[in-house]
Protein backbone atom coordinates (compact mmCIF):
# COMPACT_ATOMS: atom_id res chain seq x y z
CA UNK A 1 0.00 0.00 0.00
CA UNK A 2 2.96 2.58 0.87
CA UNK A 3 4.52 1.90 -2.08
CA UNK A 4 1.43 2.46 -4.30
CA UNK A 5 0.70 5.88 -2.42
CA UNK A 6 4.58 7.21 -3.56
CA UNK A 7 3.75 6.44 -7.07
CA UNK A 8 0.95 8.82 -6.33
CA UNK A 9 3.65 11.68 -5.08
CA UNK A 10 4.30 13.13 -8.12
CA UNK A 11 0.43 14.03 -9.05
CA UNK A 12 0.08 15.28 -5.58
CA UNK A 13 -0.29 19.26 -5.67
CA UNK A 14 1.49 22.28 -4.37
CA UNK A 15 -1.63 22.80 -1.68
CA UNK A 16 -0.49 19.48 -0.02
CA UNK A 17 2.85 20.98 0.34
CA UNK A 18 2.09 24.04 2.35
CA UNK A 19 0.65 21.71 4.61
CA UNK A 20 4.01 21.49 5.91
CA UNK A 21 3.03 23.56 9.43
CA UNK A 22 1.59 20.18 10.72
CA UNK A 23 4.74 18.57 11.46
CA UNK A 24 5.17 19.05 14.92
CA UNK A 25 2.04 17.53 15.36
CA UNK A 26 3.01 14.43 13.24
CA UNK A 27 6.18 13.54 14.24
CA UNK A 28 4.99 12.85 17.85
CA UNK A 29 4.64 9.77 17.49
CA UNK A 30 1.13 9.02 14.80
CA UNK A 31 3.75 7.15 12.54
CA UNK A 32 4.37 4.48 14.72
CA UNK A 33 1.13 4.41 15.55
CA UNK A 34 0.43 2.59 12.48
CA UNK A 35 -1.87 5.43 10.92
CA UNK A 36 -0.11 5.68 7.69
CA UNK A 37 -2.45 7.48 4.76
CA UNK A 38 -1.05 8.88 1.42
CA UNK A 39 -1.51 11.98 3.18
CA UNK A 40 0.87 11.85 5.99
CA UNK A 41 3.43 10.56 3.89
CA UNK A 42 3.26 13.63 1.58
CA UNK A 43 3.36 15.75 4.70
CA UNK A 44 6.50 13.92 5.81
CA UNK A 45 8.38 14.09 2.53
CA UNK A 46 7.39 18.06 1.94
CA UNK A 47 8.32 19.32 5.45
CA UNK A 48 10.96 21.84 5.17
CA UNK A 49 13.14 22.65 8.36
CA UNK A 50 11.30 25.95 8.75
CA UNK A 51 7.30 25.82 7.41
CA UNK A 52 7.18 28.86 4.45
CA UNK A 53 4.14 29.96 6.05
CA UNK A 54 6.31 30.96 9.26
CA UNK A 55 9.23 33.10 7.04
CA UNK A 56 9.49 36.68 7.27
CA UNK A 57 10.93 38.82 4.32
CA UNK A 58 14.35 38.14 5.01
CA UNK A 59 14.30 34.20 5.96
CA UNK A 60 12.46 34.36 1.95
CA UNK A 61 15.69 36.16 0.62
CA UNK A 62 18.51 33.64 2.66
CA UNK A 63 16.06 30.91 1.23
CA UNK A 64 16.35 32.71 -2.58
CA UNK A 65 20.24 32.78 -1.87
CA UNK A 66 20.71 29.38 -0.87
CA UNK A 67 18.13 27.85 -3.47
CA UNK A 68 19.71 29.78 -6.19
CA UNK A 69 23.43 28.24 -4.92
CA UNK A 70 22.16 24.65 -4.31
CA UNK A 71 19.34 23.38 -6.70
CA UNK A 72 20.06 21.92 -10.21
CA UNK A 73 17.91 23.74 -12.26
CA UNK A 74 17.40 24.46 -16.15
CA UNK A 75 15.04 26.72 -18.00
CA UNK A 76 14.19 29.55 -20.02
CA UNK A 77 14.29 33.14 -18.95
CA UNK A 78 13.75 36.90 -20.12
CA UNK A 79 15.45 39.75 -19.80
CA UNK A 80 13.26 43.19 -19.64
CA UNK A 81 14.76 46.61 -19.85
CA UNK A 82 13.78 50.05 -21.25
CA UNK A 83 11.54 48.63 -24.89
CA UNK A 84 13.86 45.49 -24.88
CA UNK A 85 13.31 41.75 -24.39
CA UNK A 86 15.98 39.29 -24.83
CA UNK A 87 15.13 35.46 -24.23
CA UNK A 88 18.28 32.77 -22.97
CA UNK A 89 18.82 29.55 -21.31
CA UNK A 90 19.81 28.98 -18.00
CA UNK A 91 20.98 25.82 -16.06
CA UNK A 92 22.56 25.35 -12.78
CA UNK A 93 24.34 22.51 -11.73
CA UNK A 94 25.72 21.03 -8.56
CA UNK A 95 28.35 17.89 -8.74
CA UNK A 96 28.41 15.41 -6.17
CA UNK A 97 31.80 17.38 -4.35
CA UNK A 98 29.44 20.57 -4.08
CA UNK A 99 30.96 22.07 -6.87
CA UNK A 100 28.82 25.08 -9.00
CA UNK A 101 28.17 24.94 -12.67
CA UNK A 102 26.23 27.47 -14.67
CA UNK A 103 25.45 28.45 -18.22
CA UNK A 104 23.61 30.98 -19.61
CA UNK A 105 23.24 31.32 -23.27
CA UNK A 106 21.25 33.72 -25.07
CA UNK A 107 18.67 33.22 -27.38
CA UNK A 108 17.64 36.37 -29.63
CA UNK A 109 20.54 38.04 -31.66
CA UNK A 110 24.30 36.60 -32.20
CA UNK A 111 25.43 33.65 -29.37
CA UNK A 112 26.53 34.64 -26.18
CA UNK A 113 27.47 32.25 -23.85
CA UNK A 114 28.26 32.96 -19.76
CA UNK A 115 29.59 29.92 -18.37
CA UNK A 116 30.24 29.76 -14.51
CA UNK A 117 32.61 27.53 -12.87
CA UNK A 118 34.05 27.39 -9.31
CA UNK A 119 36.86 29.66 -10.09
CA UNK A 120 36.20 31.67 -13.01
CA UNK A 121 33.36 33.16 -15.15
CA UNK A 122 33.60 33.08 -19.03
CA UNK A 123 31.84 34.91 -21.55
CA UNK A 124 32.01 33.49 -24.88
CA UNK A 125 31.30 36.39 -27.78
CA UNK A 126 31.11 34.20 -30.92
CA UNK A 127 30.57 36.83 -33.23
CA UNK A 128 33.57 38.68 -32.43
CA UNK A 129 35.55 35.51 -31.59
CA UNK A 130 36.44 36.95 -28.12
CA UNK A 131 36.16 35.09 -24.91
CA UNK A 132 36.46 37.24 -21.54
CA UNK A 133 37.31 35.73 -18.33
CA UNK A 134 36.55 36.68 -15.35
CA UNK A 135 38.46 35.03 -12.32
CA UNK A 136 36.26 34.66 -9.78
CA UNK A 137 37.38 36.10 -6.32
CA UNK A 138 39.01 33.97 -3.51
CA UNK A 139 37.35 36.08 -1.02
CA UNK A 140 33.65 34.80 -2.44
CA UNK A 141 30.61 35.69 0.03
CA UNK A 142 28.83 32.94 1.73
CA UNK A 143 25.07 33.51 0.47
CA UNK A 144 24.18 36.50 2.33
CA UNK A 145 25.89 36.82 5.62
CA UNK A 146 24.39 38.39 8.83
CA UNK A 147 25.70 41.50 8.30
CA UNK A 148 24.71 41.76 4.62
CA UNK A 149 21.12 41.16 6.04
CA UNK A 150 21.12 43.57 8.52
CA UNK A 151 21.97 46.07 5.76
CA UNK A 152 18.89 45.06 4.01
CA UNK A 153 16.78 45.55 6.91
CA UNK A 154 18.06 48.33 7.77
CA UNK A 155 18.05 50.23 4.09
CA UNK A 156 14.74 48.59 3.07
CA UNK A 157 11.67 47.74 4.27
CA UNK A 158 10.66 43.70 3.75
CA UNK A 159 7.29 42.70 3.16
CA UNK A 160 6.00 38.94 2.66
CA UNK A 161 3.34 40.00 0.03
CA UNK A 162 1.05 37.68 -2.17
CA UNK A 163 1.66 34.77 -3.55
CA UNK A 164 1.83 34.45 -7.35
CA UNK A 165 2.81 32.43 -10.56
CA UNK A 166 5.54 32.67 -12.78
CA UNK A 167 6.26 29.86 -15.28
CA UNK A 168 3.99 27.64 -14.09
CA UNK A 169 4.75 27.26 -11.03
CA UNK A 170 3.25 28.90 -7.53
CA UNK A 171 5.53 31.59 -5.76
CA UNK A 172 5.83 33.98 -2.73
CA UNK A 173 6.14 37.47 -3.61
CA UNK A 174 8.52 39.51 -1.66
CA UNK A 175 8.91 43.13 -1.51
CA UNK A 176 11.66 45.19 -0.76
CA UNK A 177 10.63 49.20 -0.44
CA UNK A 178 13.95 51.36 -0.51
CA UNK A 179 13.49 53.41 2.76
CA UNK A 180 15.14 56.61 1.08
CA UNK A 181 16.06 57.69 -2.66
CA UNK A 182 19.54 56.44 -3.21
CA UNK A 183 17.95 52.98 -3.64
CA UNK A 184 15.84 51.60 -6.11
CA UNK A 185 12.91 49.16 -5.24
CA UNK A 186 12.97 45.33 -5.66
CA UNK A 187 10.33 42.39 -6.13
CA UNK A 188 11.18 38.96 -5.99
CA UNK A 189 8.63 35.96 -6.73
CA UNK A 190 10.24 33.01 -4.91
CA UNK A 191 9.05 29.24 -5.53
CA UNK A 192 6.95 28.40 -3.07
CA UNK A 193 8.49 24.84 -2.10
CA UNK A 194 12.14 25.33 -2.74
CA UNK A 195 12.40 29.48 -3.01
CA UNK A 196 14.33 29.53 -5.98
CA UNK A 197 13.89 33.42 -7.31
CA UNK A 198 11.50 32.81 -10.34
CA UNK A 199 11.32 36.39 -10.87
CA UNK A 200 13.15 39.46 -9.73
CA UNK A 201 12.22 43.15 -10.49
CA UNK A 202 13.98 46.92 -10.23
CA UNK A 203 11.56 49.84 -9.70
CA UNK A 204 12.71 53.32 -10.26
CA UNK A 205 11.99 56.32 -7.66
CA UNK A 206 9.10 56.75 -9.39
CA UNK A 207 7.93 52.88 -8.66
CA UNK A 208 8.30 52.46 -13.09
CA UNK A 209 9.70 49.42 -13.74
CA UNK A 210 13.94 49.63 -14.64
CA UNK A 211 14.39 45.75 -15.38
CA UNK A 212 12.83 42.29 -15.09
CA UNK A 213 14.36 38.75 -15.13
CA UNK A 214 11.32 36.38 -15.13
CA UNK A 215 11.45 32.23 -15.98
CA UNK A 216 8.57 31.17 -18.39
CA UNK A 217 9.54 27.86 -18.12
CA UNK A 218 11.91 26.10 -15.23
CA UNK A 219 12.38 22.12 -14.39
CA UNK A 220 14.00 22.19 -10.50
CA UNK A 221 15.87 19.15 -9.39
CA UNK A 222 17.43 16.96 -12.31
CA UNK A 223 20.88 15.04 -12.41
CA UNK A 224 24.42 17.16 -12.63
CA UNK A 225 24.76 17.14 -16.26
CA UNK A 226 28.33 18.55 -17.14
CA UNK A 227 27.43 18.76 -20.80
CA UNK A 228 24.86 21.11 -20.04
CA UNK A 229 26.65 24.15 -18.66
CA UNK A 230 29.89 23.44 -20.68
CA UNK A 231 29.97 26.15 -23.27
CA UNK A 232 30.00 24.75 -27.39
CA UNK A 233 32.51 26.50 -27.85
CA UNK A 234 34.97 24.99 -25.84
CA UNK A 235 36.94 24.16 -28.45
CA UNK A 236 36.69 26.24 -31.18
CA UNK A 237 37.47 29.01 -28.82
CA UNK A 238 40.79 28.10 -28.43
CA UNK A 239 42.18 30.30 -31.71
CA UNK A 240 39.88 33.06 -30.48
CA UNK A 241 41.07 36.24 -28.57
CA UNK A 242 41.14 35.34 -24.97
CA UNK A 243 40.68 38.90 -22.35
CA UNK A 244 41.76 38.46 -19.21
CA UNK A 245 40.96 39.86 -16.10
CA UNK A 246 43.21 39.38 -13.12
CA UNK A 247 42.71 40.11 -9.47
CA UNK A 248 46.02 40.27 -6.97
CA UNK A 249 44.33 38.09 -4.83
CA UNK A 250 45.39 38.24 -0.88
CA UNK A 251 44.24 37.62 2.02
CA UNK A 252 44.25 41.47 3.47
CA UNK A 253 42.00 44.20 0.72
CA UNK A 254 44.59 45.98 -1.08
CA UNK A 255 44.44 49.98 0.12
CA UNK A 256 44.16 51.79 -3.45
CA UNK A 257 45.14 54.76 -1.48
CA UNK A 258 41.30 56.16 -2.77
CA UNK A 259 38.21 57.56 0.18
CA UNK A 260 34.95 58.46 -0.38
CA UNK A 261 34.56 61.81 1.72
CA UNK A 262 30.01 61.47 1.82
CA UNK A 263 29.60 57.65 1.16
CA UNK A 264 26.21 57.45 0.62
CA UNK A 265 24.04 56.50 3.72
CA UNK A 266 23.83 53.10 4.54
CA UNK A 267 26.41 51.79 1.93
CA UNK A 268 29.35 50.22 3.17
CA UNK A 269 32.67 48.71 1.50
CA UNK A 270 32.62 45.05 0.96
CA UNK A 271 36.08 44.59 -0.88
CA UNK A 272 39.03 46.98 -2.37
CA UNK A 273 41.44 45.35 -4.88
CA UNK A 274 43.84 46.18 -7.57
CA UNK A 275 42.79 44.38 -10.57
CA UNK A 276 42.87 44.12 -14.08
CA UNK A 277 40.27 44.48 -16.55
CA UNK A 278 39.57 42.61 -19.82
CA UNK A 279 40.60 44.13 -22.70
CA UNK A 280 42.67 47.07 -20.59
CA UNK A 281 46.39 46.99 -19.90
CA UNK A 282 46.61 49.49 -16.87
CA UNK A 283 46.24 48.15 -13.25
CA UNK A 284 43.20 48.97 -11.73
CA UNK A 285 41.31 49.93 -8.43
CA UNK A 286 38.31 48.31 -7.83
CA UNK A 287 36.13 49.09 -4.63
CA UNK A 288 32.77 47.75 -3.92
CA UNK A 289 30.72 49.06 -1.80
CA UNK A 290 26.56 47.46 -0.56
CA UNK A 291 23.73 48.58 1.12
CA UNK A 292 23.43 44.85 1.70
CA UNK A 293 21.01 44.30 -1.76
CA UNK A 294 22.70 46.67 -4.39
CA UNK A 295 26.50 47.08 -5.12
CA UNK A 296 28.55 49.86 -6.25
CA UNK A 297 31.58 49.04 -8.24
CA UNK A 298 34.49 51.74 -8.76
CA UNK A 299 36.77 51.53 -10.91
CA UNK A 300 40.06 53.91 -10.93
CA UNK A 301 42.46 53.85 -13.77
CA UNK A 302 45.11 56.17 -15.23
CA UNK A 303 43.55 58.66 -17.45
CA UNK A 304 43.54 57.45 -21.15
CA UNK A 305 45.69 59.60 -23.61
CA UNK A 306 42.57 61.12 -24.94
CA UNK A 307 40.78 62.77 -22.00
CA UNK A 308 37.30 61.43 -22.02
CA UNK A 309 34.60 64.16 -20.80
CA UNK A 310 31.71 63.04 -17.99
CA UNK A 311 28.97 60.93 -19.16
CA UNK A 312 26.59 58.71 -17.90
CA UNK A 313 24.99 55.63 -19.17
CA UNK A 314 22.71 52.66 -18.18
CA UNK A 315 21.51 49.31 -18.48
CA UNK A 316 18.47 47.87 -17.44
CA UNK A 317 18.88 48.75 -13.74
CA UNK A 318 22.56 49.47 -13.22
CA UNK A 319 23.78 52.94 -14.20
CA UNK A 320 27.29 54.23 -14.67
CA UNK A 321 29.18 57.45 -14.53
CA UNK A 322 32.44 58.12 -16.14
CA UNK A 323 34.45 60.81 -14.68
CA UNK A 324 38.32 61.61 -15.23
CA UNK A 325 39.63 63.01 -11.77
CA UNK A 326 42.97 64.44 -11.94
CA UNK A 327 44.98 62.42 -14.17
CA UNK A 328 42.66 59.22 -13.23
CA UNK A 329 39.64 57.98 -15.39
CA UNK A 330 36.73 57.32 -12.37
CA UNK A 331 34.04 54.54 -13.68
CA UNK A 332 31.67 54.03 -11.05
CA UNK A 333 28.24 51.54 -11.79
CA UNK A 334 25.86 49.85 -9.74
CA UNK A 335 22.38 48.99 -9.27
CA UNK A 336 21.17 51.81 -7.93
CA UNK A 337 19.64 55.56 -8.82
CA UNK A 338 22.13 57.75 -11.00
CA UNK A 339 21.94 60.29 -8.36
CA UNK A 340 24.10 57.44 -5.95
CA UNK A 341 26.60 56.25 -8.15
CA UNK A 342 26.93 60.44 -9.21
CA UNK A 343 27.64 60.96 -5.35
CA UNK A 344 30.01 58.49 -5.03
CA UNK A 345 31.96 59.47 -8.44
CA UNK A 346 31.93 63.15 -7.50
CA UNK A 347 32.96 62.17 -3.58
CA UNK A 348 36.07 60.48 -4.45
CA UNK A 349 39.25 61.42 -3.34
CA UNK A 350 43.20 60.69 -3.48
CA UNK A 351 44.34 60.59 0.27
CA UNK A 352 47.64 60.99 -1.74
CA UNK A 353 50.91 60.53 0.93
CA UNK A 354 49.23 58.41 3.23
CA UNK A 355 48.35 55.92 0.69
CA UNK A 356 50.31 52.39 1.22
CA UNK B 1 28.28 87.18 -39.45
CA UNK B 2 24.81 85.47 -38.52
CA UNK B 3 25.48 84.52 -34.99
CA UNK B 4 24.76 81.23 -35.87
CA UNK B 5 28.15 79.84 -34.64
CA UNK B 6 28.65 82.11 -31.35
CA UNK B 7 25.07 80.23 -30.55
CA UNK B 8 26.15 76.65 -31.21
CA UNK B 9 29.15 77.05 -29.01
CA UNK B 10 26.81 77.71 -26.68
CA UNK B 11 28.55 82.01 -26.21
CA UNK B 12 25.48 83.85 -26.55
CA UNK B 13 23.52 85.56 -23.80
CA UNK B 14 19.94 84.07 -23.48
CA UNK B 15 18.14 86.85 -24.96
CA UNK B 16 20.14 86.73 -27.82
CA UNK B 17 19.97 83.51 -28.26
CA UNK B 18 15.99 83.59 -28.18
CA UNK B 19 16.54 86.16 -31.04
CA UNK B 20 18.54 84.08 -32.93
CA UNK B 21 15.98 81.17 -32.29
CA UNK B 22 12.98 83.38 -34.09
CA UNK B 23 15.90 84.48 -36.68
CA UNK B 24 16.34 81.22 -37.52
CA UNK B 25 12.33 80.33 -38.04
CA UNK B 26 11.96 82.92 -40.13
CA UNK B 27 15.21 83.40 -42.17
CA UNK B 28 15.79 80.79 -44.65
CA UNK B 29 18.77 81.54 -45.21
CA UNK B 30 20.18 81.33 -42.00
CA UNK B 31 18.28 78.19 -41.87
CA UNK B 32 21.18 76.84 -44.64
CA UNK B 33 23.94 78.23 -42.65
CA UNK B 34 22.85 76.01 -40.06
CA UNK B 35 22.33 73.02 -42.13
CA UNK B 36 25.83 73.48 -43.75
CA UNK B 37 27.62 73.89 -40.12
CA UNK B 38 26.57 70.45 -39.50
CA UNK B 39 27.06 69.49 -42.55
CA UNK B 40 30.87 70.35 -42.28
CA UNK B 41 30.91 69.13 -38.73
CA UNK B 42 29.56 65.69 -40.02
CA UNK B 43 32.24 65.51 -42.60
CA UNK B 44 35.34 66.15 -40.46
CA UNK B 45 33.92 63.29 -37.87
CA UNK B 46 32.92 60.91 -40.83
CA UNK B 47 29.37 61.01 -39.90
CA UNK B 48 26.84 59.61 -42.67
CA UNK B 49 24.61 62.81 -43.45
CA UNK B 50 21.21 62.96 -41.90
CA UNK B 51 18.11 62.10 -44.49
CA UNK B 52 16.53 64.68 -46.32
CA UNK B 53 13.34 63.39 -43.94
CA UNK B 54 15.10 64.27 -41.32
CA UNK B 55 15.39 67.74 -41.94
CA UNK B 56 11.82 68.16 -43.32
CA UNK B 57 10.79 67.02 -39.88
CA UNK B 58 13.41 68.81 -37.88
CA UNK B 59 12.03 72.20 -39.97
CA UNK B 60 8.47 71.01 -39.06
CA UNK B 61 9.93 70.98 -35.51
CA UNK B 62 11.14 74.33 -35.71
CA UNK B 63 8.54 75.81 -36.52
CA UNK B 64 6.29 74.80 -33.54
CA UNK B 65 9.40 75.23 -31.52
CA UNK B 66 9.38 77.54 -28.43
CA UNK B 67 12.61 79.33 -27.56
CA UNK B 68 15.43 76.80 -26.40
CA UNK B 69 18.32 78.00 -24.18
CA UNK B 70 21.12 76.16 -24.48
CA UNK B 71 23.64 75.73 -21.96
CA UNK B 72 27.00 77.34 -21.80
CA UNK B 73 29.31 74.18 -21.74
CA UNK B 74 32.23 74.36 -19.34
CA UNK B 75 35.28 73.92 -21.86
CA UNK B 76 33.32 76.15 -24.49
CA UNK B 77 36.26 76.37 -27.51
CA UNK B 78 36.87 72.26 -27.47
CA UNK B 79 33.16 71.62 -27.70
CA UNK B 80 33.09 73.85 -30.86
CA UNK B 81 33.35 70.88 -33.36
CA UNK B 82 30.80 69.07 -31.76
CA UNK B 83 28.37 71.59 -31.10
CA UNK B 84 28.03 71.95 -34.95
CA UNK B 85 26.22 68.43 -35.25
CA UNK B 86 23.21 69.56 -32.71
CA UNK B 87 20.84 69.90 -35.32
CA UNK B 88 19.52 67.10 -33.02
CA UNK B 89 18.80 69.94 -29.83
CA UNK B 90 17.11 72.40 -31.77
CA UNK B 91 14.41 69.63 -31.96
CA UNK B 92 15.07 67.92 -28.80
CA UNK B 93 15.16 67.97 -25.18
CA UNK B 94 18.86 67.13 -25.89
CA UNK B 95 19.65 70.34 -24.89
CA UNK B 96 19.69 68.78 -21.46
CA UNK B 97 21.91 65.54 -23.48
CA UNK B 98 23.89 68.11 -24.77
CA UNK B 99 26.84 67.30 -22.84
CA UNK B 100 26.05 63.88 -22.75
CA UNK B 101 25.53 62.83 -26.56
CA UNK B 102 27.85 64.99 -28.06
CA UNK B 103 31.01 63.99 -25.54
CA UNK B 104 30.30 60.43 -26.15
CA UNK B 105 31.39 59.51 -29.54
CA UNK B 106 29.67 55.79 -28.79
CA UNK B 107 26.24 57.13 -29.34
CA UNK B 108 23.45 56.35 -31.82
CA UNK B 109 23.20 59.99 -32.77
CA UNK B 110 20.19 59.22 -35.16
CA UNK B 111 18.16 57.47 -32.86
CA UNK B 112 18.42 60.34 -30.88
CA UNK B 113 17.16 62.75 -33.63
CA UNK B 114 14.35 60.64 -33.98
CA UNK B 115 12.87 60.25 -30.98
CA UNK B 116 13.85 62.81 -28.24
CA UNK B 117 11.24 65.12 -29.49
CA UNK B 118 10.70 68.01 -26.42
CA UNK B 119 7.75 68.24 -24.58
CA UNK B 120 7.52 71.46 -23.41
CA UNK B 121 9.42 74.46 -22.84
CA UNK B 122 9.39 73.50 -19.27
CA UNK B 123 11.58 70.70 -19.43
CA UNK B 124 14.67 72.96 -20.32
CA UNK B 125 17.03 73.48 -17.51
CA UNK B 126 19.04 76.46 -17.31
CA UNK B 127 21.94 74.22 -15.98
CA UNK B 128 24.19 71.63 -18.24
CA UNK B 129 22.84 68.62 -17.32
CA UNK B 130 24.01 64.57 -18.02
CA UNK B 131 21.45 62.93 -20.24
CA UNK B 132 21.83 58.96 -19.48
CA UNK B 133 21.99 56.89 -22.41
CA UNK B 134 21.72 53.37 -23.17
CA UNK B 135 25.09 50.98 -22.64
CA UNK B 136 26.64 51.02 -26.39
CA UNK B 137 28.38 47.53 -25.30
CA UNK B 138 31.79 49.34 -24.27
CA UNK B 139 30.75 48.93 -20.75
CA UNK B 140 30.64 45.31 -20.40
CA UNK B 141 33.76 44.44 -19.16
CA UNK B 142 32.88 46.60 -15.80
CA UNK B 143 29.80 45.39 -15.60
CA UNK B 144 30.73 41.54 -15.99
CA UNK B 145 33.68 42.58 -13.21
CA UNK B 146 31.36 44.25 -10.85
CA UNK B 147 28.48 41.29 -11.36
CA UNK B 148 30.65 39.02 -9.37
CA UNK B 149 31.13 40.96 -6.12
CA UNK B 150 26.61 42.59 -6.76
CA UNK B 151 24.84 40.47 -3.78
CA UNK B 152 22.29 40.10 -6.95
CA UNK B 153 24.25 37.34 -7.89
CA UNK B 154 23.99 35.19 -4.70
CA UNK B 155 20.59 36.20 -4.89
CA UNK B 156 19.77 35.25 -8.51
CA UNK B 157 22.84 33.44 -9.67
CA UNK B 158 23.98 33.75 -13.10
CA UNK B 159 20.72 35.70 -14.82
CA UNK B 160 21.90 39.38 -14.30
CA UNK B 161 25.23 38.80 -16.05
CA UNK B 162 23.43 38.95 -19.24
CA UNK B 163 24.12 43.09 -18.31
CA UNK B 164 27.01 42.30 -19.65
CA UNK B 165 26.86 40.70 -22.44
CA UNK B 166 22.87 42.00 -23.72
CA UNK B 167 24.42 44.67 -25.80
CA UNK B 168 27.06 43.56 -27.39
CA UNK B 169 26.04 43.26 -30.44
CA UNK B 170 24.68 47.36 -30.77
CA UNK B 171 28.17 47.98 -30.77
CA UNK B 172 28.55 45.49 -33.58
CA UNK B 173 25.67 46.42 -35.58
CA UNK B 174 26.95 50.23 -35.82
Amino acid sequence: MVLRRWRELPRMSAPCRREGGDRRRLLSGRIASGVKTARLIVLLVFATPVPAAELDGIGWLTKMASASRRLNYSGIFVYQYADRVETSRIAHFVNPAGGEFEKLETLDGPVREVIRTNDQVSCYLPDTKTVIVEPRSTRRFPALFPEQLSGVSDNYTVIVAAMDRVAGLDCQVIVLEPKDRLRYGHQFCAEAASGLPLRARTFSEKNRPLESFAFTEVRIGGHFSRDQVRSRYAAKSRTWKVDHSSLVLSDVPADTGWTLTQQPAGFRKLTELKRSIAGRTAMVSHIVYSDGLAAISVFIEPLPKARPVNSLSHQGAVNIYVRPVADHLVTVLGETPAATVMQVANSLEFRGGRAR
Amino acid sequence: MNKISEWMDGELAAHETRLQVERVKQDVELRQCWDTFHLIGDVLRGEPALSQDFERRLATRLAGEPSVLAPRPPAVRRFATYALSAAASLSAVAVVGWLAFFNNPLVPQPEVAQSQIAPSPAAIPVEPQLASVPNDGTMNEYLIAHQEFSPSTEIQGLAPYIRGVSSSRQVKDR
